[in-house]
């Protein structure tokens, strides 16, 4: 009797174990994920946190990966990637920041050869804490080989991270239900940052490139309405991400004929006039919420005055930069903002640093 | 008298339907299920089975062996030539890279080489479906050309991971056991379990379990139904599948 309950119960709970579904779906809001360095370093209080924002590309650098750019590339081998993560790792350490905030990041994906870059980079840098959401997760994606994936934002701390939350964003509205069901589901990552003295939220988001309708939109109002109900709770916050968004005065809107993989696929008369996520002119005032009520690391008349200087991205086979859309935002207020464009083959995104000055 | 109940059981499993076991189907019979392979009794003592998916060409033969001590003996070669089948699931439509290629399962950056795989096992089955009847196998898989192939194309999900893993790790050991029942004049039970060893892979063990309950309608047609647990090391890590089986198979 003891035996057969002993294998009834084994199977029992096997059968539990593989209830994983084939593609995971998020509440609105839920925990995300904490990881922690395996060896943790203690840091004081600063008076001035040096934040930083980076879409890491999923630490395949420049390779001409087939999805964002034109190459023929679909899984990268584990020692490209290694190689990837070193550079970004030695950036982070270099440049000494405090809090990072990062998307495109991989945990466990055939495409970047199943390295968990949120442990490693946290083994391999300074950083002590983790707080990771999916945007991307399923045990199998059925075009171009990509296979199994799950990959997300970041946030990377010196400090203790507390009350790690995952914010859904809205879906693409401009996709087919299959389409859909295995495709990204962006998000915004929060967490507290438990600084001795004075604790302050961190925010990570990384919002819809491609959509071709007002998804963007709603997830550009989804991430202003967390950083407001922060703000309206009493706190202070770092928030950041790669919006996938000009600013309202950048003067180039249109960067479909730049973007093409082939001479002639777009602005010629064809049914597919303009290239998904190369098309800003429509959209172009939709940081505007932002930019009038919380403090940008790199405000619009800096950005006027010297738009090449600023710009964080160019797409992953050309890395002439071309365009920014990676950001830093607070309530209070920055210094020393800038944009780090000798990292230009570390990604397809240049990380963006500021000093927030602690109130 | 016991030896002759013995023997109509066993000849009527093996004049109906295929198994696992060490029995083969009786002569000149032909039978075909929605998942499992054409097979067809040969005149001299042994049974063959060929792969309907033509990407995917794979011919087996079983052959009956002397009887060990009281075990029913049975030994299977198998070839199989997998190269047009992944070539195939690299663009199931045609599609190129960036078009999406939908239902892609293997990237079109790497080369499928040329290959073939050859297995072999050996089958004992011991008892009666009447009270019982256990088949015990074990055997080997060996690649031939897998080193030209990247050990980053691999397709990373259950069944289908170990069944290919000859050719991304050189050789395979595979064991399995079956145990067949009759609970009913045409209903049976059948449990089974298949263990795929694939040592200095990044996966290293599949473990298959099946439970089905089957019905033998008539000699040319048998359902069965159940679920198929798999339990398995993949390059990512370990995972547990449940998974529902059905199959229907013709016989004639």
């Amino acid at each position: 009797m003891k035996i057969k309950y002993c294998i009834y119960s084994f199977f029992i709970s096997l059968f539990l174990s593989g209830c994983d579904p084939l593609v995971t779906t998020f509440d609105d809001v839920e925990d995300a994920v904490m990881y922690q360095s395996n060896m943790l370093i203690e840091y004081p209080a600063k008076k001035s946190i040096n934040v930083m924002t980076w879409n890491i590309r999923f630490g395949v650098a420049r390779l001409d990966f087939a999805l964002d750019a034109c190459g023929d590339r679909v899984i990268i081998s584990k020692s490209e990637i290694i190689s990837g993560l070193e550079g970004i790792a030695k950036k982070i350490n270099d440049t000494n920041v405090d809090i990072v905030l990062m998307q495109e990041v991989d945990v466990q994906s055939k495409r970047s050869s199943y390295v968990d870059q949120v442990q490693w980079l946290l083994n391999n840098t300074n950083m002590n804490y983790g707080a990771y959401a999916s945007k991307w997760k399923s045990q199998i994606i059925l075009a171009d080989g990509i296979g199994r994936v799950d990959a997300g934002n970041l946030i990377l701390s010196k400090w203790k991270l507390e009350d790690p939350k995952r914010y859904q964003l809205p879906l693409r509205g401009d996709q087919d239900g299959l389409t859909q069901l295995f495709y990204l589901r962006r998000n915004v990552v929060t967490a507290k940052v438990d600084m001795p003295g004075t604790p302050f939220y961190a925010v990570n988001a990384h919002l819809t490139a491609f959509a071709t309708d007002d998804t963007k939109q709603k997830h550009i109002s989804g991430f202003k309405n967390i950083l407001d109900d922060i703000v309206d709770s009493g706190s202070n916050f770092v928030a950041g991400g790669d919006l996938n968004a000009l600013p309202p005065n950048a003067t180039k809107t249109d960067y479909c004929l730049d973007d093409q993989c082939e001479l002639g696929t777009y602005h010629s008369g064809k049914e597919e006039e303009h290239r998904e996520g190369s098309y800003f002119t429509p959209e172009i005032n939709w940081l505007n919420d932002l930019y009038g009520v919380y403090e940008p690391a790199i405000t619009l008349e800096q950005y006027g005055m010297n738009e090449p200087e600023h710009f964080t991205h160019s797409p992953g086979h050309k890395p002439l930069l071309d365009r920014k859309l990676d950001y830093l935002w607070t309530n209070t207020s920055w210094s020393n903002g800038k944009t780090h464009q000798d990292a230009t083959t570390l990604s397809d995104h240049m990380p963006v640093t500021a000093n927030w000055e602690v109130e | 008298m016991r030896v002759a109940y013995f023997l109509f059981f066993f000849s009527f499993i093996s004049a109906q339907w295929s198994s696992k076991s060490a029995y083969l189907l009786e002569k000149n019979r032909k039978e075909v299920g929605i998942f499992t392979p054409f097979k067809m009794g040969m005149k001299n003592g042994s049974e063959l089975s060929i792969n309907k998916f033509l990407l995917m060409p794979s011919v087996s033969l079983k052959q009956e062996m002397p009887i060990f001590n009281s075990w029913k003996m049975a030994r299977k070669f198998r070839i199989e030539y997998p190269t047009p089948g992944l070539k195939w699931i690299q663009s199931p439509l045609g599609g190129e890279m960036g078009d999406p290629n939908m239902f892609s399962l293997i990237s079109t950056q790497f080369t499928i080489p040329q290959m073939l795989s050859f297995y072999t096992e050996m089958i004992g089955t011991k008892g009666n479906v009447k009270s019982g009847q256990l088949s015990l196998s074990a055997g080997l898989g060996v690649a031939l050309n897998g080193k030209d192939l990247s050990n980053d194309a691999t397709i990373d999900l259950p069944i289908i991971y170990p069944r290919l893993s000859t050719y991304y790790n050189d050789y395979v050991i595979i064991s399995g056991a079956e145990y067949l029942r009759q609970l009913y004049e045409r209903i049976y039970y059948l449990i089974d379990y298949d263990m795929y060893i694939m040592p200095g892979s990044e996966g290293r063990y599949a473990f298959e379990q099946q439970s089905l309950l089957v019905w033998q309608k008539s000699s040319r047609l048998n359902l069965s139904f159940g679920y198929k647990l798999v339990v398995g090391e993949y390059p990512f890590g370990g995972q547990a599948h449940l998974l529902p089986t059905i199959n229907l198979k013709f016989g004639w």
